[in-house]
């Protein structure tokens, strides 16, 4: 198996006023394709940090971090968008969507943004099966259930094929008939898509429906 | 069109629309204005590129556009007639007065006969006027609920009868003898110029100079040039449209600026998403510039909407004229537009610049 991901010796530092708060303190990490990781700890341990250095949204203090190939760290901030746009797909707690669009605006924003107009109507349908969201694609996220409008994000997320989902505590907003319909979607996607997806949760049941499980604290990887 | 641009502006009904009676405003105002200006100044070209005469002969600073003066003496009518090439003269009274609703008119005194057969004018009903109460209006007046032997209100509360109608329309649209008139203005024997038709028009600079000779100290003028561009002989009418536009555009803007500067910070999360998607500074900016056009091109068609719903209601109740010009429409087009895109500059940049983390958190 090929590594999509390697993150070497990170470090994040926050300057909170005159004082340099730090959030992770040397992490190194491997992904191979395909894998489902899920990344436990404590709050304050900096699994939401790390997600988003890896994801881009931030830029390490020390240390590498090379996506499929790309050096995300030696990247300028137009590059690591660039990168996002091509190889990442995020999905967080709170769902994330668009209100105004309704779920199919929402996968077509996606693929928009990814392929500057073109898209893939069999990927989307075929992701729409598995997610078995068919026939929502016409409802705004506020006329859905908590359960499907993470379906719908995880549908967003995946659509443009990204090399790695970062999933920012998916479940942690979902009720527990939710939560499992929402991981078995996961589970499915790594499965039929071989889809590398990165898991921060709180949840050991979320956790143990995933390949490797990384546990952080107080900035380490232990 | 972008799904997400048209989404965001019917989500947020309210704000969209006093965008779009913001901009409207602006557009509306240009149009309103130089429709009027320009309605004013074509339709007193058409009616003095009506008058036959070549010459207009004046005391120095006694005609402009908008002001007359009666202090000529028709004594000068006489020695024009006898000047080499010239072949008719005749007085004219032209008098500007409020008009009963808002505007400004004007009359004219003249003599009749001479004056019609001079500029072809002919009567297509009644009779020329004869008594100082009498007047003859053109057919434009006319169809304004004036026919003949109705009264007319033309000096305060002063009435007249209407006792002829004439085509084609030349100069003022209402005539009066011009002994009434000089009644009226206290000025007996006096005119404010004298027409001059030449014998040969091939002539006109050698007669305007031969009458220069013989009449010095006067003011002698050739038609072709004074009525050639009424709207650049108003004082400073261009500067003032211009600062007009100016102003609408600074409208325009400011209106875009804050409506798009409330968006941001509202849609500070969505922004964070659309980062978080990889979504580039280009296609946020793109996105918030197109949301912003969006909304000033509906205000540029309510604007041309409401600007002739009030170029029509000023025409139909006042005397004021307005006229649609294409060359303004796209002036006030391209404000809108404009002011639009640069309005929304601003707050687009603020949000490229967002940082996607502090956004994602945003509440």
């Amino acid at each position: 198996m090929a590594a999509i991901l390697k993150a070497e010796n990170l470090e994040k530092v926050y300057r909170v006023g005159k004082v340099d708060v730090p959030a992770l303190r040397g992490v190194s990490l491997e992904v191979q394709q395909g894998e489902f990781v899920a990344v436990m700890g404590p709050s304050g341990c900096g699994k939401s940090t790390m997600l988003h250095l890896l994801g881009g949204l931030l830029t390490p203090t020390r240390g590498r971090i090379v996506i499929d190939g790309e050096d995300l760290t030696a990247a300028s901030d137009a590059k690591r968008t660039d990168i996002r746009r091509r190889k990442i797909g995020f999905v967080f707690q709170r769902f994330n969507l668009f209100p105004t669009l309704t779920a199919e605006g929402n996968l077509r924003l996606a693929e928009r943004i990814h392929a500057n107009g073109a898209d893939d109507p069999d990927r989307r349908r075929e992701v729409l099966r598995l997610l078995r969201l068919e026939d929502k694609m016409q409802h705004k996220p506020l006329e859905l259930s908590g359960g499907e409008q993470q379906r719908v994000a995880l549908a967003r997320a995946v659509v443009t094929q990204p090399a790695l989902v970062l999933a920012d505590e998916p479940t942690g907003n979902l009720d527990s008939e939710n939560s499992a319909i929402v991981l078995k979607m996961f589970q499915e996607l790594n499965n039929r898509f071989n889809q590398t997806i990165i898991m921060i949760t709180h949840n050991p049941e979320a956790a143990a429906a995933c390949g490797r499980i990384i546990q952080m604290r107080d900035g380490h990887i232990v | 069109m972008n799904s997400l641009v048209i989404s965001n502006i019917r989500q947020r009904p309210l704000r969209s629309t006093i965008s779009v009676i913001g901009v409207s405003l602006g557009v509306a105002l240009v149009m309103l204005f130089t429709g009027l200006a320009r309605g004013m100044s074509n339709d007193l070209q058409r009616r003095s590129s009506n008058m036959r005469a070549e010459i207009l002969f004046t005391r120095p600073g006694s005609i402009q556009i908008n002001t007359s003066s009666t202090n000529l003496s028709t004594k000068y009518v006489e020695r024009l007639r006898q000047i080499e090439g010239v072949e008719s003269a005749t007085p004219v009274i032209r008098y500007f007065y409020p008009s009963g609703s808002f505007g400004v008119d004007q009359i004219e005194g003249v003599e009749w006969n001479d004056f019609a057969k001079m500029n072809n004018v002919r009567l297509v009903q009644g009779r020329e006027p004869r008594q100082a109460d009498e007047v003859v209006i053109d057919e434009t007046k006319a169809a304004r609920k004036h026919p003949v032997g109705s009264a007319l209100k033309i000096f305060g509360e002063k009435m007249y009868r209407v006792v002829g109608i004439y085509a084609p329309e030349s100069g003022a649209r209402a005539k009066l003898t011009l002994a009434s008139l000089q009644e009226i203005l206290e000025a007996p024997g006096k005119c404010t110029y004298i027409l001059v038709k030449v014998k040969n028009p091939n002539d006109q600079v050698a007669v305007a100079r031969r009458i220069d000779q013989e009449l010095p100290g006067n003011k002698v003028q050739f038609t072709r040039d004074v009525f050639a561009s009424i709207e650049s002989s108003i004082p400073s009418l261009g500067i003032f449209l211009r600062v007009l536009v100016g102003l609408a555009a600074v409208v325009s803007a400011l209106v875009i600026m804050l409506a798009m500067h409330t968006t941001i910070t509202e849609r500070t999360r969505e922004i964070g998403i659309l980062k978080a998607m990889g979504a580039s500074r280009r296609y946020i900016i793109s996105e918030i510039e197109r949301e912003a056009l969006l909304i000033s091109a509906m205000g540029l068609v309510v604007g041309f909407a409401l600007a002739a719903a009030a170029g029509f209601f000023i025409h139909k109740t006042t005397s004021l004229i307005f006229e649609f010009g294409w060359g303004w429409a796209l002036t006030a087009a391209l404000i809108g537009l404009l002011g639009g895109a640069l309005g929304a500059f601003y707050p687009a940049i603020r949000a490229a610049n967002l940082d996607p983390v502090n956004a994602l958190a945003y509440e």
